[in-house]
């Protein structure tokens, strides 16, 4: 029972997968699939690390799918007027990290709900993309070499995943092992207690609320990178998928708390459960049905864990 | 969780058994909710029962990126063919080429030849925003105001809008005075509520809707029902929309509809596909769909 208070969600994984492997070993069990469900989820994953780091402030930002869609239709706007990769993806991270900083200013300066002012400011940044895209669907002038960050494989791993491993990295010693994550997590566990022993509560979520923006235009990059086209809604598809996995993750090692373990189980979840379905021949229909099932049934497993304490 | 997992497992052992049985055929799309390409894909799914084919179909909402990853599934699965319904092929090229390097060949319906593709079937879509487009000039006597709903970022409905502004070049006396690129999912409710707003701030000078396909026409006929039904604005659109053609028939405001053959293009497309299936190539890369004009008078209805 401890085993499953402290793993169930891990557990759960586990046994998704085994179920999966053991009705379709051939396709879903064989290990180019398993290793490609790694890249299916790298930029899922790398867009929900960075919702974790605002929710480990106790807030949420709903402009990461506006971002994502903006990213990708800068950057082949970009390369359509002559700009090189380096100062591609500087201008986009750049400009990315300073939309972060204004929710992040709307929240911790003028005390603007998160979800208030992330979704405004998610609809202006649709609006500007829109805007730069024209609606369409963006293919042309973008360099091979750009189109390589996002394909292929380094070492027998797909490169986006380890786009994944290097930012999971990253921001997991980021929240566990500097004071500034240590002050992240005081944060969102008491914010006023936080601001009256000297904490500079402001700067620190402004900074979370950027770095958030900022992993979300990486993934819109990369995510363009991959398809070799950027689509104006490319990544309306994230949003809701991010947080459902950062949600699976607060299930897992911490006691309700956002981690990027967490996240990054709760990602792989969602990514298997996809990959699986789809491997099987579930119509969509279905595989809505039965995602939704998993999940839940994932939660529950830990809580059937707790309820033995 | 045990019941959800032997569930998730006897579907598994279903699919794995059927999959026995009968050549896989995965098909795919970003837009099942769309009309047309539901329409699409029901005739295809009806033509692959018959063939004795295992049609499964996957929508992923929009989203390119979990396109891209539903065919690297299929893909990995070896099923016997890709059906991609209402997509560019070239926005997800790497996983088409993949797929065709592998052996399965991709045929797209409502989509566009690219490399890996063996077969597409469409309509000209240039042709029918032509045929769109001159209708309604016709009927305003080449002078007039127009609202254009448009969504650019589908390969055929941008080649629809590219003919509508070649139109325009021809008729300097047609203006375009409000334009809106439509909200997929979802464009009849956001036609309605953007032709509420027009209608309130330019309603008089308003005096045709072009569409470029015919659920946002839908919605501008529901605004204009609600809030001005006396006006005199025609509103045409393009897809042959079982709805649209009953509003035509019972004499509201969309005059016409540029009909797609959705049924002759999956047939098309499973006819082609029987023949690469057995070996065969298919006569062209490229197989168009005919196309109709549908209008009050096609319809043998007299409206005052």
């Amino acid at each position: 029972m401890t085993l499953l208070r402290r793993y169930g969600t891990l557990l759960a994984l586990a046994l998704i997968i085994a179920v999966f492997a053991v009705a379709s070993p051939g396709a879903f069990g064989s290990m180019a699939n398993l290793v490609n469900i790694t890249q299916q989820m790298s930029l899922l994953a790398i867009v929900a690390i960075g919702a974790t780091l605002v929710m480990v402030v106790g807030e949420f930002d709903l402009s990461v799918s506006a971002v994502v869609s903006f990213a990708g239709i800068a950057a082949v706007s970009l390369f359509g007027a002559g700009f090189s990769i380096a100062s591609v993806f500087a201008l986009v991270l750049v400009t990315a990290l300073a939309m972060g900083t204004v929710s992040g200013l709307l929240v911790a300066r003028f005390a603007v709900p998160s979800f208030i002012a992330t979704l405004a400011f998610g609809t202006i940044i649709g609006g500007l993309t829109f805007w730069i895209s024209d609606g369409a669907t963006l293919f042309s002038g973008i360099p091979p070499a750009f189109r390589d960050l996002g394909r292929g494989a380094l070492f027998g791993l797909p490169v986006p995943t380890l786009w994944l491993i290097g930012t999971a990295a990253i921001v997991w010693l980021l929240l566990d092992a500097t004071e500034f994550g240590r002050r992240l997590y005081a944060i969102g566990g008491n914010r006023e207690a936080a601001r009256l022993v000297g904490l500079p509560v402001r700067r620190d979520m402004v900074i979370a609320f950027a770095l958030s923006a900022g992993l979300a235009a990486l993934a819109g990059l990369l995510l363009a990178a991959r398809l070799g086209s950027a689509h104006p809604t490319g990544g309306g598809g994230y949003l809701l998928s991010a947080y459902a996995a950062v949600f699976l993750g607060m299930t897992a090692f911490r006691e309700g708390e956002p981690s990027v373990p967490g996240t990054l189980v709760g990602a792989a979840i969602i990514a298997v459960v996809s990959n699986g379905l789809t491997i099987l021949g579930v119509p969509s229909f279905l595989q809505d049905l039965m995602t939704g099932a998993i999940i839940l049934a994932a939660v529950l497993v830990r809580q059937f864990g707790r309820a033995g304490d | 969780m045990r019941a959800s997992l032997y569930a998730l497992a006897f579907a598994g052992l279903v699919a794995t058994a059927s999959a026995a049985s009968a050549v896989d055929i995965a098909v795919l799309t970003p837009y099942q909710s769309s009309v047309a390409t539901n329409q699409m894909i029901k005739v295809f799914e009806d033509k692959a029962r018959a063939a004795g084919w295992n049609a499964t179909v996957v929508d992923t909402r929009g989203d390119m990126g979990q396109l891209a990853s539903r065919i690297e599934d299929v893909t990995a699965a070896k099923v016997g063919a890709i059906v991609l319904v209402s997509v560019d092929p070239k926005q997800i090229q790497d996983q088409v080429s993949a797929a065709a390097a592998a052996g399965i060949p991709v045929v797209t319906i409502d989509g566009a030849t690219a490399p890996g593709v063996a077969l597409n079937v469409t309509s000209d879509n240039f042709e029918l925003g032509t045929k769109l487009s001159d209708f309604l000039f016709d009927k305003l006597g080449h002078k007039g105001n127009i609202v254009k709903f448009y969504y650019s970022a589908h390969p055929g409905v941008h080649q629809r809008e590219l003919a509508l502004d070649a139109a325009l070049k021809k008729n300097p006396d047609i203006k375009v005075i409000a334009e809106h690129y439509m909200v997929v999912p979802g464009p009849i409710d956001d036609a309605r509520k953007t032709t509420e707003d027009l209608l309130k701030s330019q309603g008089d000078q308003i005096d045709a809707v072009w569409a470029a396909w015919d659920e946002p026409a839908i919605g501008a006929e529901l605004a204009i029902e609600a809030d001005k039904p006396d006006s005199k604005i025609i509103i045409a659109g393009i897809d042959g929309n079982p709805q649209a053609v009953e509003l035509i028939k019972s004499c509201s405001h969309i005059k016409g509809t540029v009909s797609q053959d959705f049924d002759a293009m999956a047939g098309l497309a499973a006819d082609g596909l029987t023949k690469i299936l057995a070996g065969q190539k298919p006569e062209k890369a490229e197989l168009y769909a005919p196309a109709k004009l549908i209008t009050p008078e096609t319809l043998g209805v007299t409206c005052p």
